[in-house]
């Protein structure tokens, strides 16, 4: 798997190409700030990307608009975030523009490196990851606000950990509970949000995205 | 003997060093006092007007602040700062009589043209009776036998003799000026900022003004202060143990592969640990710095001039210890002076000098260098400007093209307490 690496602060930035080099995947460029990123991007047409998101010039969002800018040039391009702490806003602003393909983690999850790598491999298939952080922030903020307070603590857990990106099975054994008790969960958490078996869209993403939507008041 | 010579060589010169500004404030105070007089002179025949129905209310009363003014601007230079009670200019005789910003101004300008001028020029004087008395061997046989005279013209001299007595009274007036001049400086400044002063309770509109001011400036440096804080942590510490995890994950993958590139990996770890304690300090430092609290000012401020890269000499007169927002912020002063010094004046040598004066504390940092520094070059002055105006200072920065460069930094520190008497 080829990876593009956007890191401003050059010890992460050789941390992070010694695991994934580790991990049998190929670094092929490593670069310091956006434009360079957008730059190698359009260069070397990476299988995935992975940036942090404070860069220069202003150390405030720059990752997350370089992720989008690079989504739209390569559309589909799966994009990896990397930030130092939760901020909800950079969140929905990543996923605002669709799910697929997308992750966004705290940057020391990259330490647990199994778990980072299938989060990184989730994402390159298309998949989701978000940071069990950032989804239980929201889930303390909109409580008993609006339709997700309708949901049972087990099912905002199932939704919890779905909205980290994980399959059925993966759920079922975070939780130690069954495959079956998980597809049970999941229904009625569809029926609560009022997501439709009819409905076009991905459901699950759906879901997840009605929390991440939820903090755009 | 050496030693006591030396000791009271650095007396003598901490002395003139009080002496000479005190003088100079002296001379200005004369300047005032005559004005003030020629003030009273004119406000007579205004006043008498102004009873007979001629509307010379307005100019009347504007002469008269903008007088008051400029004593309370020395008062302020003096570090002995008066804050202006002065609402809108009066319109009618009535509001200027009901005015006690009036009342209190045509009381201090009389007894400042008389009196107060009578004091300053006795202290402006003395250094000049010093030398005239010291010199009088010279010149007494050259004037006017009338004019030959000692102790102000009290004294008239007429033989060698007498003229050699004259002369040895030189150096008891210079030590006079020595000793009393400050004194006189200072005692001159408490009477004339108690009448120039707003009178208590009335007119703290503007002094409310001024607080609202101060503590809007103190958040906006605490908010700056915050983020400084927050970049500090986030670029240095956590960054650093952010690579303490990621690179000990690399670390756990290759030790089954790889012992030896393992502990390659787990040797920049220790790296990035112990570079994170060092970003760690140094954020901790820049809050409030440790030496401060055990050495104390003066000892923290010998520290930095030893760091300095400029012969810098410190001269520190603190009879009794700040509070420790003013030792931060006069040490944090102190502190981004000298970077200055070092890095942008191509100075030889450098001095800072701190003096307690009642409730102000008065710091100054001069250089001989080039000049030319400027807050809004984005050098550390900005940064002094800011915290002090937070902690209700004031600062003035000195640095023609060419030099020398003075920063002068005046902080209120509060009464004079026995509970903060640590030393």
């Amino acid at each position: 798997m080829r990876v593009v690496i956007a890191e401003d602060d050059a010890l992460l930035r050789e941390g992070l190409a010694l695991v994934l080099g580790t991990e049998g995947m190929t670094v092929v460029a490593a670069t310091a700030d956006a434009e360079e990123f957008l730059a190698a991007v359009a260069e070397h047409r990476p299988d995935v990307a992975v940036l942090d998101v404070r860069m220069p010039p202003t150390h405030t969002d720059e990752g997350i608009r370089a992720a989008v800018a690079a989504r739209q040039a390569q559309p589909g391009l799966p994009v990896l975030v990397l930030s130092a702490y939760v901020e909800q806003s950079f969140a929905t602003d990543l996923l605002g523009a669709g799910t697929r393909g997308v992750g966004y983690l705290l940057k020391e999850r990259v330490g647990r490196v199994s778990e980072f790598i299938a989060a990184l491999r989730r994402v390159a298939d298309g998949g989701t990851a978000i940071d069990p952080e950032v989804v239980a922030q929201l889930f303390s903020r909109r409580r008993g606000t609006d339709r997700l307070g309708a949901l049972s603590p087990r099912e905002r857990e199932v939704l919890a950990v779905m909205a980290e990106g994980l399959g059925n099975t993966a759920i079922g054994s975070r939780l130690f509970i069954s495959e079956s008790a998980v597809h049970k969960h999941i229904r009625s958490i569809f029926a609560k949000l009022e997501l439709s078996p009819d409905d076009q869209t991905d459901r699950r993403v759906a879901a997840v995205l009605r929390y991440l939507d939820g903090t755009r008041d | 003997m050496e030693r006591g010579g030396a000791v009271e060589h650095g007396k003598v010169v901490a002395a003139l060093r009080r002496a000479l500004p005190a003088t100079k404030w002296l001379v200005y105070g004369v300047g005032t006092g005559l004005l003030s007089l020629f003030t009273v002179v004119v406000m007579i025949p205004v006043m008498v007007a102004c009873l007979l129905g001629i509307p010379l209310v307005r100019p009347g009363v504007f002469i008269l602040r903008t007088v008051a003014e400029w004593e309370r601007t020395r008062l302020r230079g003096m570090g002995q700062p008066v804050a202006s009670p002065y609402g809108p200019l009066p319109r009618t005789l009535r509001e200027a009589v009901t005015d006690p910003s009036v009342r209190r101004d045509l009381l201090w300008l009389p007894l400042h043209g008389v009196l107060g001028t009578v004091v300053c020029l006795f202290g402006a004087q003395l250094p000049v009776s010093a030398v005239r008395e010291l010199l009088f061997p010279l010149w007494w046989q050259l004037v006017p036998p009338s004019e030959a005279a000692a102790l102000n013209g009290l004294v008239h001299v007429d033989s060698w003799g007498q003229a050699w007595l004259v002369a040895a009274t030189g150096p008891v007036w210079f030590a006079l000026w020595l000793v009393i001049g400050p004194r006189i400086a200072r005692f001159h400044a408490r009477h004339s900022a108690r009448l120039l002063a707003p009178s208590p309770g009335v007119d703290m509109s503007a002094r409310i003004t001024q607080l609202t001011a101060t503590r809007a400036a103190a958040l906006d440096a605490h908010a700056v202060e915050l983020r400084r804080i927050e970049r500090a942590l986030h670029d240095g510490a956590q960054n650093r143990l952010v690579g303490v995890a990621m690179l000990t994950g690399a670390a756990r993958q290759a030790i089954k592969r790889d012992p030896a590139a393992a502990d390659q990996i787990l040797e920049r770890v220790q790296d990035a640990a112990e570079s994170a304690l060092a970003e760690l300090r140094s954020v901790v430092r820049g809050i409030l710095p440790p030496i401060l609290e055990n050495r104390g000012l003066e000892g923290a401020l010998t520290a930095l001039a030893s760091d300095c890269a400029v012969n810098c000499s410190v001269e520190v007169d603190i009879p009794v210890r700040c509070p420790a927002s003013v030792e931060a912020t006069a040490y944090f002063t102190v502190a981004e002076a000298l970077t200055n010094v070092s890095k942008h004046s191509d100075a030889t040598t450098a001095s800072v000098t701190v003096r307690r004066v009642g409730d102000r504390l008065l710091i100054q940092v001069d250089d001989d260098g080039r000049g030319g520094a400027d807050p809004a070059q984005g050098s550390g002055l900005d940064g002094i400007l800011r915290r002090v105006a937070a902690c209700d200072g004031d600062t003035r920065i000195l640095s023609p093209l060419g030099g020398p460069t003075t920063i002068e930094v005046t902080l209120p520190c509060g009464l004079l307490s026995p509970k903060m008497t640590r030393c």
